[in-house]
């Protein structure tokens, strides 16, 4: 089948508008903007962390923390398996689940007027039986010296203890490749119930050969009432 | 923002080899503003990969394997290259003319 960037913009288009949808807030938002390369070989482990404060907010004091070992199955497809860690207050700190994520890179990098992927991720939390299956479309765009990373993801929820629902998330990551190491960038998250952005920072420290150190770090704002006042996202990435 | 569709016509097409985890050309011209196909063949049993941060790719070939880049369209100037498994010895640097040095380039070596 020939990819074809005409029904991948419509897609991302129609999954964007689902962001619009109005429930109970029972997943996260703020998390990695995906890019959509995959490259042969690859392995990896990974670490994220967010944290959200807001006095007043049923959301303050939350924090999420996964830890990830990803690699490469084929050219084009990469697989990574997470352990998920939460504190919901006023719950405590607990491992609260496991997810399997695939990554699928659909057209090489510069062949098409902007290159995509796909996403599909299942996620399982412990002791509830409730699960999430997100899929969706990766987009990114060179403009010069930047480049504009899109996700449009689609997010199915059930289980016991939530609401079976469709819910729409949208990421969008413009980024400045100044230097490997320091990469400027701003971030806007639109999900169910949130409604941020805020400026990061990345890059990339090499070691030796193909080991490398990638870092993300940024500070998400709410940009409405119902969002939480700020959300701080952290990752490393050590590829080797 | 422009996201228009693809351009059909079919960029001109480059080649790239590894050999003794060395590139040949280690100096590659281009023209510049133009989209180009650069095909990496990697001639030695061991995987490489082509890494970029001016030219923003990264590609892995796999041992006596090839692998196809899109690069550009590109500024006028020099684009430094390495093998990120062997970045001793794999260096390169890709050099983007302006129309007029291409052209004069490609007359001077058609003679």
């Amino acid at each position: 089948m020939r990819f074809s960037p005409s029904l991948a913009y419509g897609v991302l288009g129609s999954l964007a508008l689902m962001t619009s949808g109005h429930s109970l807030a029972d997943g996260r938002v703020v998390d990695k903007v995906y890019h959509p390369y995959v490259q042969a070989l690859e392995r990896s482990v990974e670490y994220r962390y967010f944290y959200q404060r807001q006095a007043d907010h049923p959301d303050n004091n939350t924090m999420g923390q996964k830890l990830g070992y990803g690699f490469s199955v084929a050219e084009r497809a990469a697989l990574e398996i997470y352990l998920i860690a939460d504190r919901v207050s006023p719950e405590d700190y607990k491992l609260s689940g496991y997810e399997l994520e695939l990554r699928w890179m659909l057209t090489e990098q510069g062949q098409y007027s902007a290159d995509w992927g796909l996403l599909f991720e299942l996620e399982r939390q412990n002791n509830q039986d409730n699960f999430e299956f997100t899929t969706g479309l990766l987009m990114e765009k060179e403009f010069g010296p930047t480049s504009l990373t899109l996700n449009a993801l689609a997010v199915y929820e059930w289980g016991k203890t939530i609401e079976t629902e469709w819910e729409g998330e949208f990421r969008a990551q413009y980024r400045y490749r100044l230097l490997p190491a320091v990469q400027p960038a701003i971030e806007l998250y639109v999900g169910e119930n949130y409604k941020g952005a805020g400026p990061s920072l990345m890059g990339v420290h090499k070691f030796d050969k193909q080991k490398q150190l990638k870092w993300e770090l940024a500070v998400i704002m709410a940009i409405d009432n119902d969002t939480v006042d700020r959300t701080l996202r952290f990752a490393l990435e050590y590829e080797f | 923002m422009s996201l228009a569709l693809p351009v059909l016509a079919e960029p001109a097409l480059f080649e790239l080899q590894i050999k003794d985890h060395l590139f040949h050309p280690s100096v590659l011209y281009v023209p510049a503003g133009e989209k180009i196909k650069l095909q990496v063949l990697n001639q030695d049993p061991s995987p490489e990969e082509f890494e970029s941060f001016s030219l923003n790719r990264e590609k892995v070939i796999l041992g006596n394997g090839k692998a196809t880049l899109f690069i550009g369209p590109l500024q006028p100037g020099r684009y430094h290259f390495f093998g990120e498994y062997n970045p001793d010895s794999a260096q390169g640097v890709l050099i983007a003319l302006p129309e007029a040095q291409w052209q004069q380039r490609r007359a001077d070596n058609a003679n």
